[in-house]
């Protein structure tokens, strides 16, 4: 049974979009996604997060690799940079050095994270750069038309792995919680107004934050993390979760088959920028 | 005793021992203290990739009154701190040169293993007790490595304080007993030295005046790239440690906070090269350092950086490759990556300076050019460079300019900013994250002037177009000179032409041919890429035959030469690990002069 409820009218939830200030950060360039991307709903909220934050776009920069989500800073009035495979990371870390006051949001794959761009994660975790890294998990190469990615479920039929998937898939929160991301938490494409909050915090926090975002793939994953499947999966963490007990985290990052929504853990400790200050000061001082 | 200067005015001394002797540090005392003295220093180390064990470390100073451009061939004074190392050299010590050694070993040594029965018969022996001296000094046998440098000073009458207050500043930042022992040991050597007969020589003549405009600094080829770089006022520097480039992040990680610059040490080389085109394309002026395997990683995003057009700056010092290669070798074999090495047709710009002095110019000036034509600009050295001291002059007065860029102008209301607008110069006004209303996004997709992904063929021909374009335009760059030839004017029978390093020994061969009757002059070629044409063109109208020696197996700038041009070059290629002979030289030089037909068919 759905429920109807208030008719909506395009013309005034046009009028009322264009007056919330959310189209300044939206570029004239129509995201090249397939219909039904998960990914649509992260670049509204995205852009809903830096409206709400009050951001300027001109102080921003959103960072990509290659991939289906690393088109979104085509798609985003900020400045932008969409790199290489894999390398999104290392761009956005000499970008933050080079100029601590823009505000650097990465954004990307689970192949282009964890595959290729590997080596990049646990070092912009555990230097703490003020970023914020989105990552838009659907378990699949999307851009190349369907292969096995390093989140792809065991088992799971691709043209990279006609004979199902072998690897094991990558737990990417337990990975980041032991790099020493200093806020790591989870989302859903699925369910876009708790997914604009998490952005919204993650961009806030201070430090070097990682929101895992669940998406699915429409068109080249039927089977496995579609709506259906992962609408029926998810969950909110526990009311007594404990955000400063990394240990809590990690025990409900290992629930895999019943993901968890929210954040998981979050500290205040100095950022890389605040210690390169710091080594600034101290060699000025002749120390 | 036929030629036997009576003052010596040009002196090459050459220390060996084994890695734990402390050759090295010998030889780093007797070059400071000579050109603080003021006199002109070519010095060059030769040591193992381990840092402990028994491999060969030489340490080799050249010290002369004018401006000289390699080592000699042949050393004046051979000082062996080892002789298992040291005996193989003696062959390189000039006829009524010094050979330098311990008389008397700690163990027995085997017939045939001292270095007395390996001197030549015009060599003349110098037996010293480096170890008993070492040990009356300091109650130990680790200073005879400073007993040694002490001899050297007391047998030539070199100013004893100079060495006294060298120590010192060496010793700085030890305990005060640390420099006392020492000096201890360098008289100890010093007073054996002075009342030792001298057979051949009075002394070495007194140093030259220098003028007051310049302060007179020794400093290796890194050394000079990372004062380079502060002199451009480098914001940023993203770097990997790798030998032999590491010198200069480690310079720089000093240097830099203290101008509120800021240097981070990168995961890997690809990271570092990502994290100065993400820097680079904020506006600030960022640059990485590293050797061939490094070089090997960051061909990709250095593509990245042509075709999204972001100024970076890359420092190469290359080394015996290929793959991890020959680490503490010097080679010229990268050549071909930096100026080739990329996925798709991106020119790049490579400058290659020939000495210390010009890693400075070429290490600011890369910015510059990096800045002008918004662009990666590699710098490439290698080992010999990066690890030669020489006694440079630097201007007082900062030399670089540092406003290069050409910036936007904040478009009109509805217009949007065109990152890559195609403009007459191929190069479209630039606009950096903070300012308003030119928000864009930069690519490594192909793209039309707005940077929107676009692969019409129109948009690729003319993108490509304007890539490639701009960078010719580069060679017209006022400040750098991007080749220069010497020696003889007009027609000449042999021409040499040579990159980086070699040009020195170049240069001496070209001097010692012309005495010889030879007419030749040698040009040097700074800018690889794009190449000078017309300048090497012009030269190679006045040579009968041109000589391309350089220090890897196939000759790729002869062949990067001979494929722009289309005119033949001989090829002189030594693969040793060591700077080129000059005497190879030489001797390739009088072969073609001579005109052996058979030969010259053979080569081209």
């Amino acid at each position: 049974m759905t429920n109807i409820g208030a008719p909506v009218y395009l013309e005034e939830k046009l009028e009322e979009i264009s007056r919330s200030g959310r189209l300044d950060y939206r570029s004239k360039s129509l995201p090249t996604w397939c219909p039904g991307c998960g990914y649509f709903s992260i670049v509204e909220s995205v852009t809903a997060a830096l409206n709400r934050l009050e951001i300027d776009p001109c102080e921003t920069t959103v960072v990509s690799g290659i991939g289906c989500a690393s088109r979104f800073p085509f798609f985003v009035n900020t400045y932008g940079v969409h790199s290489l495979h894999g390398r999104a990371l290392p761009v956005a870390t000499g970008i933050k050095v080079a100029k601590e006051d823009q505000t650097v949001i990465v954004v990307g794959g689970d192949g282009d994270a964890f595959a290729i761009g590997g080596a990049h994660i646990p070092h912009a975790a555990r230097r703490n750069i003020d970023i914020t890294y989105i990552l838009f998990d659907n378990g699949i190469y999307g851009l190349t038309k369907g292969q096995a990615s390093p989140t792809s479920v065991l088992g799971f039929k691709t043209g990279t792995s006609p004979f199902g998937n072998q690897d094991r898939p990558l737990n990417p929160l337990m990975m980041l919680l032991s790099h020493g991301a200093s806020w790591v938490g989870q989302a859903y494409a699925g369910n876009p107004g708790h997914l604009s909050e998490m952005i919204c915090q993650a961009i806030a926090h201070r430090g070097f934050s990682y929101l895992h975002v669940l998406s699915p793939c429409v068109t080249f994953d039927k089977t496995t993390k579609t709506y259906k499947n992962l609408g029926m999966m998810v969950r909110g963490l526990p009311d007594d979760h404990d955000q400063s007990d990394v240990m809590a985290a990690m025990h409900e990052a290992q629930k895999t088959e019943q993901p968890a929504l929210g954040l998981f853990y979050t500290e205040n400790r100095p950022t890389l920028g605040d210690g390169l200050n710091e080594i600034s000061r101290r060699s000025q001082a002749g120390s | 005793m036929a030629n036997r200067p009576q003052i010596l005015t040009d002196m090459q001394v050459s220390f060996c021992g084994s890695a734990g002797d402390g050759t090295i540090a010998a030889g780093d005392i007797f070059k400071r203290a000579m050109a603080e003295a003021g006199y002109q220093i070519i010095a060059f180390d030769v040591y193992p990739p381990e840092i402990r064990g028994f491999g060969k470390c030489i340490a080799r100073t050249r010290v002369t009154f004018d401006q000289v451009y390699s080592l000699k061939p042949q050393s004046d004074v051979l000082l062996s701190l080892d002789d298992s190392h040291a005996i193989p050299h003696v062959g390189e010590v000039r006829d009524y040169g010094a050979v330098i050694y311990e008389d008397r070993p700690m163990a027995t040594v085997e017939e045939g293993e001292h270095m007395s029965g390996h001197l030549k018969p015009a060599q003349l022996p110098y037996g010293v007790s480096f170890r008993e001296l070492s040990e009356r000094a300091t109650s130990g046998a680790r200073f005879r490595n400073i007993v040694a440098v002490g001899f050297i000073a007391g047998l030539y009458g070199l100013p004893r304080d100079l060495f006294h207050r060298t120590i010192g500043r060496k010793f700085a930042g030890k305990p005060a007993e640390v420099t006392e022992s020492n000096i201890a040991a360098f008289d100890l050597g010093y007073d054996d030295g002075a009342k030792t007969f001298q057979v051949d020589i009075n002394g070495f003549g007194p140093p030259p005046k220098r003028k007051k405009s310049e302060k007179v600094l020794m400093m290796h080829g890194n050394s000079a790239v990372a004062r380079g770089c502060l002199s451009a006022k480098i914001d940023t520097f993203f770097g990997y440690p790798i030998t032999p480039a590491t010198s200069i992040m480690e310079i720089l990680a000093k240097e830099m906070p203290k101008r509120g610059g800021r240097l981070l040490q990168t995961e890997d080389e690809i990271s570092a090269v990502a994290a100065i085109v993400g820097a680079g394309f904020t506006g600030s002026r960022s640059a990485t350092s590293t050797s061939g395997p490094g070089l090997a990683l960051m061909t990709e995003v250095m593509g990245l950086g042509s075709i999204a057009e972001v100024p970076c700056v890359i420092f190469v010092s290359q080394r015996g490759g290929p793959s991890t290669g020959m680490p503490t070798k010097t080679e010229q074999s990268d050549l071909n990556l930096a100026v080739r090495g990329v996925a798709g047709d991106a020119q790049r710009i490579v400058l290659a300076p020939t000495n210390v002095e010009g890693c400075f110019k070429c290490a600011g000036i890369a910015f510059e050019i990096a800045e002008k034509y918004q662009t990666p600009v590699i710098v490439l050295l290698d080992l010999y460079l990066s690890n030669r001291y020489e006694a440079v002059a630097l201007p007082n007065k900062n030399p670089f300019k540092l406003d290069a860029t050409k910036w936007a102008k904040k478009p009109g209301k509805g217009d949007a900013y065109q990152r890559y607008k195609l403009t007459p110069d191929f190069i479209s006004p630039r606009a950096i994250p903070g300012q308003q209303g030119m928000q864009h996004t930069i690519t490594g997709l192909e793209h039309n002037e707005l940077g929107r992904p676009n692969d019409q063929p129109a948009m690729h021909e003319a993108m490509s177009h304007k890539r490639h374009e701009k960078l010719k335009t580069a060679i017209n760059y006022p400040n750098l000179t991007t080749s220069k030839r010497f020696g003889d004017k007009g027609r000449v029978r042999v021409g040499v032409l040579s990159w980086g390093s070699t040009f020195g020994e170049c240069l001496e061969a070209m001097i010692t041919v012309r005495k010889q009757g030879i007419t030749c002059s040698a040009m040097k070629v700074v800018m690889i890429s794009p190449l000078p044409v017309d300048e090497i063109s012009r030269f190679m109208d006045d040579c009968d035959v041109v000589l391309v020696p350089e220090l890897n197996y196939e000759g790729q700038f002869a062949s990067i030469v001979m494929g722009t041009l289309g005119r033949p070059v001989h090829r002189l290629n030594r693969v040793t690990g060591t700077p080129m002979a000059v005497n190879d030289i030489i001797e390739e030089i009088q072969i073609l002069a001579a005109d052996k037909p058979k030969r010259r068919k053979a080569a081209e």
